[in-house]
């Protein structure tokens, strides 16, 4: 193990070596550094000429300077990271912390949600293969892949925030269009759940009256003003989820497991209005992410305590559905402040926005800046969500496909064991170590892969630096972009073969 | 309809959280007026004047917050600022120029406008007293590229760019400025003639403050005496203090924790900046002068992507944009509610013949020249090329005259360069065979990067194989460093960026070896010409000078000038009105303080 990792350090070391030599001098040879100071009229053209030539050693060969840049670099070994500096003369290192900040908060959220919901689609297409279900949601994932992200981004701005602040204005929804928007919902839900003949009709029929029932209550509850979950919504949503983890993580069966999870869907509900209308009110971050961890803390204690004999799986369950329940409780809190948010005169009744990171001047509670983060990450969340959504439902599919084709799973079901416990447990944990290896990999990936993304939405993050490098024949930016990128891609490489020697015990490092 | 649903658990749970806590939620939106608008670079450096600072994106800023004796404007031409200063000149040679501030001239934290910040400001811009053998990269940060601050203490320098061993501008004030009326007026005396006068000086930064901060003293008062005595006395130590400070302490790329260092003399302060998203500043309440402004605050969002910007507009989250003009956006501004300005920028696009040393030789030949300006298309480049972006483009007549600014409609009426307003195969032909030589190549350096210029190539191709020309692409992505290389092409193509209006400014292009004159174009009468434009203050006669000079550069074939390149801004007609675009910096920033809010008319 040791001697893999350490062989494995050194050649990727050299690689990389050679890797940022090429890169730094293909940048620096794609265009010409001072060819805005060439035409300037400026009577100070020469000294600008001289110092930025002094700045940024241009005197010294491509392939020299190279070793200047590399000088710097060395420097990290010993805490003073040189990383050079701009064209405009500002520090490399400094840039690379804020660039690098904005990108995290950008694709965090973004990439987990992307795994999160491409493994559910996937596994549910491949225990519905060659349903209508599986091949709606195939034609989808293709096309969002195939489209362009720079496309994709303008048609959100347009629709989803131009478009839906205009309808915000004044938000009510016509009887004709709960006419006609009901039986076409209806007519996909009948299309996507896995039912045929009589079941297919009575599908199309309960989601025609729960569509419509739901726009119904929408409009008269002039919702998109004074949008809520309410505790209504929190019950039924949390008990659905309580039956939902619980079938799925333990088997309905498991009396106990259920329990468990309706009583925290019911100290959920119980919480609701005093957090709503109280506390909530005198929370800072700090003091709500320590809610936040009390709150998963004490789930787990209300699992191991009821979940005798196997607490831990029982436990787990509960954490899962006070997670989700906190999730919905927090939602709801940031809809409460949603009309105050959005009338507010800086976001001037346009609460999506379409550029940035922060309404400017805006002035409020933690919730309200909350919101305010969330209406921001909004669109380029969506975008890189639906670019990356196909590649996790495509491999993790064909993933579990395999798997259950396999006659380890024909023994399970042979031995009579639940269709849950063969697919959670010897479909599902199997099929995951191939996908371990494509998000370890895209985790490398995603910090610099949003360089279009962050372009189109006003983000300055490192993908910002690496396109202002090359657009002013900066080597610099580049090479910190390179260098996180390229290092990252390095380490999650060699952490994908640990894991998957970890996970699949047919593999051994040596 | 929730809200009345739960007031009575709201009331319930309220008193709750009263007794809890003793104290009653605040209303959770603090509300307030604003205008945003985009740029598409962030703000750096509060200083524009260090070689540091220098760019667009701090000088926008800088200007809605400072004030100064004159500014340009949307003609452009210069306008004073006579609620700030005065200034007139005393004599022309030596040249002697007498400033004054009014007493409406106020900082944003109560003290006035003094002699000791024009002081201060001569000794930092001018450099007379930096130290010449100061090598400041050796002081250069590896950190972070800027001064470090740790330069000995006995080194005067100030970043500014002037080289006291070369000096221009206001580097030709080698004396110290006399104060006089009481501090509020300052004499400068130049060492010899210098006719852009009028650009070269203006108050920068708070000397009170430089005083306190750099030299430590106690009160506004004593800090800008200090800052007086140390220059009147050249007292080395604390003038490198205070150069260490004003190179330094001004660049932040957030709000500084500071707010000293945010005192400004101009309509607006800066009262909000969050890195690499936004600055907002806000009617400076001290401010007593002509320039009141009528919106109380103005954001101003980085916005790098054109059509980002557009979308934005759309949006409401900004209410002016001056994206980088494209043909996507001028379709996009078009299907909107906004209007739209269009304009020209500084920076002009032209075609420089080779006078000498170039790779085929043909442009060294009078005949040839003039035959090559024959079929260069230009109607059909700006119709083809410029329209699409900007529908009220026209070609630019004029080597020296900016379009819009005085001069201009003059010389271009008598300078000849009408005659090559439409294309001539015919006339080319004449003048080719007139020549001798058969099928001239004519080989054209633009950049290889910029698509733009490959197509204007394309037509000149084009335009030049009818009449006889073989015209070839001499094209590089280092086309920068080519121009003026001997023997590597023959014509270019490329574009001039004009920062001003001064006269002194084409020189170095037309006169023998200036420094821009990359086509190696030599005419003892332009020369001497120029010579009279460089020591000549009555603005009437240096127009004539520089039409006299226009002519001849048309007469000698020197080349010709295309398209002022074109600027585009759009504002939201129903939130903000009296907005204008100038083609010189501060471009749309010029006259912020008259911009005014729409009343919602709903």
């Amino acid at each position: 193990m040791t001697s893999f990792v350490v062989r494995r350090l050194i050649a990727s070391l050299v690689i990389f070596l050679a890797a940022t030599y090429i890169m730094y001098v293909l940048t620096a040879l794609s265009g010409d550094p001072l060819a805005d100071l060439r035409t300037s009229t400026s009577p100070q053209k020469a000294q600008l000429i001289a110092s930025r030539t002094a700045l940024l050693h241009l005197d010294v060969p491509v392939y020299l300077r190279y070793f200047i840049w590399l000088g710097g670099v060395g420097k990290c070994f010993i805490g003073q990271c040189d990383l050079g500096v701009t064209i405009q003369n500002q520090p490399v290192t400094v840039l690379l912390g804020q660039a690098a900040s904005s990108t995290l908060q950008l694709v965090t959220f973004a990439s987990l949600t992307a795994i999160v919901l491409g493994l559910i689609v996937g596994i549910t297409t491949a225990l519905r293969q060659y349903s209508s279900y599986d091949y709606g949601v195939t034609f989808i994932s293709f096309l969002f892949f195939s489209l362009p992200i720079f496309w994709v981004a303008v048609l959100l701005k347009q629709y989803l925030a131009i478009g839906f602040n205009d309808f915000l204005s004044s938000p009510d929804i016509p009887w004709w269009f709960v006419a006609v928007a009901s039986p076409i919902a209806a007519l996909l839900w009948a299309a996507i759940l896995p039912f045929s003949g009589r079941n297919r009709l009575w599908t199309f029929l309960a989601a025609l009256g729960a569509t419509a029932g739901m726009l119904t209550y929408l409009k008269l509850t002039n919702w998109f003003t004074y949008p809520h979950i309410g505790v209504l919504g929190l019950a039924i949503t949390g008990t659905a989820i309580a039956f939902g983890v619980t079938g799925i993580s333990n088997g309905l069966s498991n009396r106990r497991a259920l329990t468990a999870a309706l009583i925290v869907v019911g100290i959920g509900v119980a919480i609701y209005f005093p957090f709503l209308y109280g506390f909530s009110f005198y929370l800072q971050p700090w003091s709500f992410a320590l809610l936040a961890v009390v709150t998963l803390v004490a789930a787990f204690f209300i699992g191991w305590r009821l979940g005798k004999p196997d607490r831990a799986p029982v436990a787990r369950t509960t954490v899962i559905v006070a997670f989700v329940m906190g999730l919905l409780i927090t939602i709801d809190r940031l809809m409460y402040v949603w009309d105050d948010y959005s009338a507010s005169e800086r976001v001037k009744g346009r609460p999506i926005a379409t550029i940035g990171a922060m309404t400017p001047g805006l002035e409020g509670s933690m919730w309200v800046h909350m919101l305010d983060t969330f209406t921001h990450l909004l669109l380029p969340t969506i975008a890189l969500i639906l670019i990356s959504f196909a590649t996790y439902t495509r491999y993790s599919r064909a993933s579990l496909l395999e798997v259950m084709n396999h006659d380890y799973i024909r023994t399970a079901r042979a031995k009579g064991l639940t269709e849950r416990t063969v697919v959670v447990r010897h479909g599902f944990r199997n099929a995951l170590i191939p996908i371990a290896t494509i998000v370890a990999f895209d985790i490398g990936g995603i910090i610099g892969g949003a360089v279009i993304t962050e372009r189109v939405f006003g983000w300055k993050g490192m993908g910002a630096l690496f396109q202002y490098g090359l657009d002013n024949v900066d080597p610099n930016p580049v090479m910190a972009f390179f260098v996180v990128t390229g290092s990252l891609a390095i380490l999650f490489n060699l952490i994908a073969d640990i894991v998957y020697a970890g996970l699949d015990p047919r593999i051994r490092l040596s | 309809m929730k809200k009345a649903r739960f007031a009575k658990l709201l009331a319930v749970t309220g008193v709750a959280a009263l007794l809890l806590t003793g104290c009653a939620p605040q209303s959770e939106v603090v509300s307030g007026s604003s205008l945003a608008v985009a740029w598409n670079q962030p703000f750096y450096s509060y200083n524009s004047s260090t070689t540091y600072g220098n760019a667009t994106a701090n000088a926008n800023i800088i200007y809605m917050t400072g004030s100064s004796f004159n500014y340009y404007n949307d003609v452009p031409e210069l306008v004073k600022d006579e609620s700030f200063g005065t200034y007139k000149k005393i004599s022309d040679d030596p040249l002697v120029v007498e400033y004054t501030v009014a007493d409406t001239a106020k900082w944003s934290d109560g003290e006035p406008v003094t002699a000791a910040d024009m002081l201060l400001n001569w000794v930092a811009v001018g450099g007379a007293y930096n130290d010449t053998t100061f090598d400041p990269t050796e002081y250069m940060d590896p950190e972070t590229g800027e001064l470090n601050g740790k330069q000995p203490d006995n080194i005067v320098y100030f970043d500014s760019g002037a080289d006291p061993t070369n000096p221009s501008g206001l580097g030709l004030v080698t004396e110290v400025p006399v104060i006089s009326n009481n501090g509020k007026t300052v004499t400068l005396t130049y060492s010899k003639p210098y006719v852009d006068w009028e650009l070269a000086f203006g108050v920068g930064l708070p000397a009170h403050i430089i005083g306190k901060k750099a030299l430590g003293a106690t009160s506004n008062a004593d800090g800008a005496a200090a800052v007086i005595k140390a220059i009147q006395d050249k007292d080395t130590t604390a003038l490198s203090k205070i150069s260490n400070f004003w190179n330094t302490a001004y660049n932040f790329t957030e709000m500084p924790t500071d707010p000293e260092l945010l005192v400004a003399n101009g309509p607006y302060v800066i009262s909000d900046f969050v890195a690499d998203q936004y600055i907002t500043m806000t009617a400076n309440p001290q401010y007593a002068g002509a320039h009141k402004p009528k919106v109380e605050e103005i954001t101003v969002r980085f916005i790098t992507d054109p059509m980002a910007a557009v979308q934005a507009l759309q949006n409401g989250e900004v209410q002016i944009i001056s994206p980088q003009a494209t043909s996507d956006v001028a379709d996009a501004l078009k299907a909107l509610d906004v209007t739209t300005l269009l304009g020209i920028e500084g920076t002009y696009e032209h075609i420089d013949l080779q006078f000498d040393k170039g790779k085929s030789g043909t442009m060294n030949n009078p005949k040839l020249r003039e035959a090559f300006m024959k079929i260069i298309p230009r109607s059909e480049i700006v119709d083809k090329l410029i329209v699409p972006l900007n529908a009220d483009a026209q070609v630019r007549n004029s080597q020296l005259f900016l379009p819009g600014a005085a001069g201009y409609d003059e010389s271009v009426a008598n300078n000849g360069s009408s005659a090559y307003a439409d294309v001539d195969i015919e006339g080319a032909k004449a003048l080719i065979a007139e020549s001798g030589v058969a099928n001239p190549e004519v080989c054209m350096l633009f950049s290889a990067t910029n698509p733009r210029r490959a197509n204007e190539f394309a037509l000149i191709q084009q335009s030049g194989a009818l009449a006889g020309f073989n015209v070839t692409d001499c094209s590089s992505k280092d086309w920068g460093g080519l121009l003026g290389t001997p023997g590597a092409y023959d014509a270019s193509l490329f574009g001039w960026q004009s920062t001003s209006l001064g006269v002194t400014n084409s020189s170095p292009t037309f006169k023998t070896d200036g420094i821009n004159n990359l086509n190696y174009y030599s005419n003892p009468e332009v020369d001497k010409l120029l010579d009279q434009l460089d020591s000549e203050f009555d603005p009437a006669k240096q127009i004539d000078l520089q039409t006299q000079i226009d002519k001849i550069l048309w007469s000698d074939f020197y080349g010709v000038t295309v398209f002022q390149f074109p600027a585009v801004t759009a504002y939201d007609q129903t939130k903000i009105k009296n907005v204008s675009q100038g083609p010189l910096s501060p471009t749309i920033f010029w006259n912020c303080w008259e911009w005014e809010p729409v009343a919602a008319a709903q």
